[in-house]
């Protein structure tokens, strides 16, 4: 593998080396990332030439089935991992006015594709039932319940 | 741009439209007759250059098995998402740290493992924002521009810093502007620090303020803007990841520093190495990492991380939850008055009959220092004062250690409370609301169980 140019690098994360046929639920998502990765031709562009150097840390690889079980789960876990890992998004608990907020904060701070019509409505559905606003702190956790 | 014009370059969104199954057999490497190696090698790569906005140059140097992880989850390779905390798996790292976030990489420290008097490299907290940047080279040739409102702009390499300035070396708490976030009701958005998000070390480097006055800021100069080589997590190289800066009295204070070394070792890449500024008791994101460039500002800097309610708090407090009014936003600067006990760790189990339990900690004030730190063993009904250590210098942590006695045998909760030289001590919950969970630094709270 001598010429591997640092888009290698860049997308050290992805990996398809063991891949599992897609259903067709999953390759309409894919469309939505493809979408979402839009926004990352740039790194095509720029970054070859240079070799790629083996990345000191792999993500563990995700997928949606970790998250709640609910209506667009695929679609809004593909059209959000092209840029983080899910956790950043489930980590969260918010009410919709607040993920509607976050999803123009990706747009207009991170270059997400603007998210519009039926899209947005499944994406806000999911996050806001998934992740729903939470009055409890995650903070403190009592070693000895268990859980 | 370079763009698709070749007919055999179809995207794949186009083919999953045209032909799902036979796309799926493709991409997987399942189908008969097609090997994964080769689609990717042929058609495959261009398709997804296309779908990307362009074709990939060079694609077909690409290895087979690189391409959006969404395009094909294994699901016997995949461990199950784990309960509990995930644990920190990086080379030269501990693995006590608790994973937040992989990508970006985001680890903090649990509270037990900050009880060195200095943090040790391994164990000290990660915060990245973007992609991490390739390792440099060649370390002394990394070369830091200063521009903007100043007499003389000019490019300084590594090299060049370590031997024109004089160097110094201080014992400093970096901290997070987030550490505390998780203690908010309802949740504030972003990654879940407990206390974890901070670490004293060591830094070694030069004054900000000289380097500064070798390019004579201009009296227009009021702000700095400061700019990384870390890549963007969407890949547009041309997006910086976030550029911070101070009003420049705090840019001056001797204690702001360009580094390069870390508890005397060369800065690790994954803290920011080769060379990285420290802008001490201010959140963490002010001390930019991979530093490229000062752009001296002619107002306050407004680049990604600045604006909206990033790194801001809200002025006249607001109710929680509701919808935020950038208008009643300020940024934050000093951090606020922190204590956290380091041993013994949450979750301790003591032999039945131990009384006294010897406790340690350490505390912090951001721009401040810390006149007291109180324990409490009945959720706050009664508090006694611990020995508190003076910094070593300015900015350093001030360890503190007490004795308390347990009446009885089992379940016990210790909190710790520090007050700092101003008199503002440490609330009961997480003040002052914000959306995105700044200046959270409710008491640190333990429980150990006797018996
Ligand atoms: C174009 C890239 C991109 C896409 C696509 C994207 N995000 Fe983000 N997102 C970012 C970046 C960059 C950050 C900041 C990461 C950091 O600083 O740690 C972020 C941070 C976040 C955060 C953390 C909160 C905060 O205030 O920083 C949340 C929540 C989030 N994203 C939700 C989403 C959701 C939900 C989606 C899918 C609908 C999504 N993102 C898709 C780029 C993206």
């Amino acid at each position: 593998m001598g010429e591997i140019p640092s888009i290698g690098s860049r997308f050290w994360w992805v990996d398809l080396s063991m891949a599992t046929p897609m259903t067709a639920k999953r390759a309409k998502a894919v469309r939505l990332l493809l979408l979402a990765l839009s926004v990352a031709s740039a790194v095509f562009l720029v970054t070859v030439g240079s070799v790629a150097q083996q990345p000191a840390f792999q993500p563990r690889l995700e997928e949606p089935e970790e998250y709640p079980d609910l209506p667009g789960r695929e679609e809004t876990f593909y059209f959000c991992v092209a840029c983080h890992n899910f956790k950043l998004v489930a980590q969260q608990g918010m009410s919709r006015h607040r993920w509607d907020g976050t999803l123009n904060f990706m747009t207009e701070r991170h270059g997400m594709p603007k998210l519009e019509g039926k899209e947005r409505e499944t994406i806000l559905d999911y996050l806001e039932k998934a992740f729903p606003e939470s009055e409890a702190p995650t903070g403190w956790q009592n070693p000895f319940l268990k859980r | 741009m370079a763009r698709s014009t070749g007919k055999t370059e179809r995207s794949l969104e186009q083919m999953y439209d045209n032909d799902p199954e036979r796309t799926d057999a493709a991409v997987s490497g399942h189908g008969p007759g097609t090997s994964r190696r080769g689609f990717l090698g042929g058609v495959g790569l261009a398709a997804v250059g296309v779908a990307a906005g362009g074709t990939m140059p060079f694609g077909r140097h690409m290895p087979a098995g690189i391409l959006p992880t969404a395009l094909a989850q294994d699901k016997k390779s995949t461990p199950a998402a784990a309960k509990g905390p995930i644990h920190l798996d990086f080379p030269g790292k501990d693995k006590g740290l608790v994973v937040l976030g992989e990508r970006p990489l985001v680890a903090e420290t649990p509270e037990h493992l900050l009880d060195d008097d200095t943090t040790p490299i391994d164990k000290f907290f990660i915060r990245n924002n973007g992609q991490l940047p390739d390792e440099a080279k060649d370390p002394d040739k990394w070369t830091i521009k200063i521009d903007g409102e100043v007499n003389n702009p000019f490019e300084i390499t590594l090299g060049e810093l370590k031997s024109k300035y004089k160097p110094q070396t201080l014992r400093m708490v970096l901290e997070c502007g987030g550490n505390g976030r998780s203690f908010y009701a309802p949740r504030a958005s972003g990654n879940q620090w407990t206390n974890g998000g901070a670490g004293c070390a060591e830094w070694t480097g030069v004054r900000l303020a000289d380097v500064l006055k070798t390019a004579g800021v201009k009296p227009s100069g009021i702000y700095t803007a400061h700019y990384a080589a870390d890549l963007h997590l969407s890949g547009d190289a041309d997006k910086p990841v976030i550029s911070r800066g101070v009003r420049m009295p705090k840019a001056m204070e001797p204690e702001c520093m360009i580094v390069w070394a870390m508890n005397g070792q060369p800065l690790p890449n994954v803290h920011g190495g080769p060379v990285r500024l420290i802008i001490p008791g201010w959140p963490g994101s002010a001390s930019q990492k991979w530093l490229t460039r000062i752009w001296v500002r002619d107002k306050e800097h407004d680049g990604p991380g600045m604006t909206g309610t990033s790194y801001r708090v809200a002025i006249n407090p607001m109710v929680p939850g509701d919808k935020a009014d950038p208008k009643n936003f300020r940024i934050l600067e000093s951090m606020p008055v922190r204590s956290i006990i380091t041993a013994p760790a949450s979750g301790t189990r003591l032999a039945a009959g131990t009384r006294n339990v010897a406790l340690r900690g350490a505390s912090w004030a951001g721009d401040l220092t810390v006149r007291r730190v109180d324990v409490s063993i009945d959720y706050g009904q009664s508090w006694q004062e611990a020995k508190l250590s003076d910094p070593r210098n300015r900015f350093d942590w001030q360890r503190w250690t007490t004795n308390v006695k347990l009446p009885s045998d089992g379940y016990y909760e210790i909190w710790s409370r520090a007050t700092d030289s101003e008199g503002k001590t440490q609330p009961h919950v997480a003040a002052n609301w914000n959306p995105s969970g700044y200046g959270g630094n409710p008491f640190h709270r333990i429980a150990v169980l006797v018996g």
